[in-house]
């Protein structure tokens, strides 16, 4: 046997309103996460692809001119940012007259650039690691309260029927699966960044050193 | 810097991004409101018997019967234009109903029941007036009917009515079949309703059809129009789930299966 479904909706329009306001802040925190997710899925896949695109000319390509020009073709990937900031440092100092010296402020310039570039890649990820954790317990919270009022509802009509009991905690539970509809994705999207980005760092902390090289050798 | 221009451009891609998500939540909200309207609205219309219950659970003492409200009587107009082309049911009670005079009476609510016959009877008498031919003919038809299932009949109306101290069923048409009264006596005995947990007074009406299965499992409940209350469409869908399964079709019944409607309204629960 079943019922016409719209008892969903008809949970949600009878709910309290702590149960309500339980709902809102879930439905915000969905749709942020939901944001993010797309922006940052964009943003890190079009920052693999370049970079997988740039690292391939680099080791094809020795002259330096060259990888400059070519990289300004990749304005979104990670490693053709930090290779062109080191670049500009490079030029920047005019005459060489102590190498050393000269590798030094490149591989700062190009540290500094790798570390603007990871904390650009993982703005935002730490939001959807917040709403993983806490979406279920503000749920929970929802849920808790909802059954709270059932049982004071028992307490009024002296009845313990399923039938006195059951709305109110149906009520109470779409807290709960909110919280959960709003989790889930969030993990999901948190742990793919995570590793996406490490990826990209690892990246970065391999081929900086090149990009010095590459330069200073010129 | 010159990066210092990145978080402009990032949080403005953000925002859309927001914007996005936000009619992509809406969208989905509105896509599962219209396919549940959709998958409500796809079922067969099928002909809908009224009746309204107006039993306080728990009192233990007879109810009254309720007059059926004005806003049956649209509902009503739809049975009574539904159910003419097939006079028999009507008359088949009309026949079951003048047997049933002489043996409930005295047993139980006299008063209530006299009551209802006599507008039963009115109703009939209002039918025949309309279509006398159609009538006449169902008269003939059902009366060799009665004759070869007579006494399979009369035990039916026995068991189903003398229980009935709740007191309840109405008809447009269709109530008047025992079958109907029986289910409805059957229902309002496992209804459990209580006015505390109602949040609000108004729109309070619960229009459901089940469908029955030969042997009176009920197969399916379907909402037609709920009310505003949670707690009174849940409690209706407990006491038919509560009633199933109910007593078998009745026999010459052409369907494999029945659908019946039904309207359960809080009124009278004051009293």
């Amino acid at each position: 046997m079943h019922d016409s479904k719209l008892g969903i909706f008809g949970l949600i329009s009878d709910a309290g309103p702590i149960v309500l306001f339980v709902l809102c802040i879930l439905l915000f925190f969905s749709i942020v996460s939901w944001a993010i997710i797309a922006y940052k899925f964009g943003y890190v896949r079009k920052s693999l692809a370049e970079s997988g695109a740039f690292l391939d000319y680099f080791f094809e390509v020795g002259n330096v001119e060259k990888i400059f020009t070519e990289s300004e073709q990749y304005r979104n990937g990670s490693l053709p940012r930090v290779f062109r900031a080191g670049y500009v440092e490079f030029r920047a100092m005019g005459q060489i007259t102590d190498p050393r010296q000269a590798k030094a402020r490149v591989a700062r310039a190009v540290k500094r650039e790798a570390n603007a570039e990871c904390k650009r890649l993982s703005s935002l990820v730490p939001f959807l690691a917040t709403v993983g954790n806490t979406a279920p317990f503000i749920g929970l919270f929802g849920t808790v309260w909802g059954i709270m009022n059932s049982f004071q509802n028992i307490g009024i009509t002296q009845s313990a029927s399923l039938a006195a009991v059951a709305p109110g905690i149906s009520e109470a539970l779409i807290a709960t699966a909110a919280g959960l509809a709003a989790a889930i994705p969030a993990v999901i999207g948190y742990n793919y960044f995570t590793n996406q980005i490490g990826s990209i760092e690892r990246d970065l902390e391999e081929f900086s050193p090149e990009f010095v090289s590459v330069c200073i050798k010129e | 810097m010159k990066k210092g221009l990145y978080p402009f451009r990032t949080d403005r891609k953000f925002y859309v991004w927001i914007a996005s998500a936000a009619a992509m939540h809406l969208l989905v909200f509105f896509l599962a409101l219209a396919l549940l309207i959709w998958e409500s609205g796809r079922h067969v219309r099928t002909r809908v018997v009224n009746v309204t219950f107006v039993s306080l659970p728990g009192s233990g003492g007879a109810q009254e019967i309720s007059e059926p409200g004005q806003k049956t009587a649209a509902e009503s107009s739809e049975t009574e234009t539904e159910a003419l082309p097939k006079p028999q049911p009507a008359e088949q009670v009309s026949e079951v109903s003048k047997k049933k005079i002489p043996e409930e009476p005295q047993k139980t609510k006299p008063a209530d029941l006299t009551r209802t016959l006599e507008r039963l009877k009115q109703n009939v008498d209002r039918a025949t007036r309309q279509t006398p031919s159609s009538l006449n003919n169902a008269l003939a038809a059902l009366k060799q009917k009665v004759n070869s299932q007579g006494s399979a009949g009369g035990t039916g109306q026995g068991s189903g009515s003398g229980r009935g101290g709740m007191g309840s069923g109405f008809g447009n048409g269709g109530t008047a079949d025992p079958y109907k009264a029986q289910l409805a006596m059957i229902i309002q005995r496992n209804w459990e309703f209580s006015k505390h947990m109602m949040r609000s007074s108004s729109d309070m009406e619960v229009y459901v059809r089940i469908n029955i299965l030969p042997d009176g499992t009920i197969r399916e409940i379907v909402y037609d129009r709920r009310a505003s209350s949670e707690y009174l469409n849940m409690s209706v869908k407990k006491a038919l789930e509560k009633s199933s399964p109910l007593p078998g079709l009745p026999k010459g019944q052409g369907n494999p299966d029945l659908w019946i409607g039904f309207v359960f309204t809080p009124e009278g629960i004051e009293r």
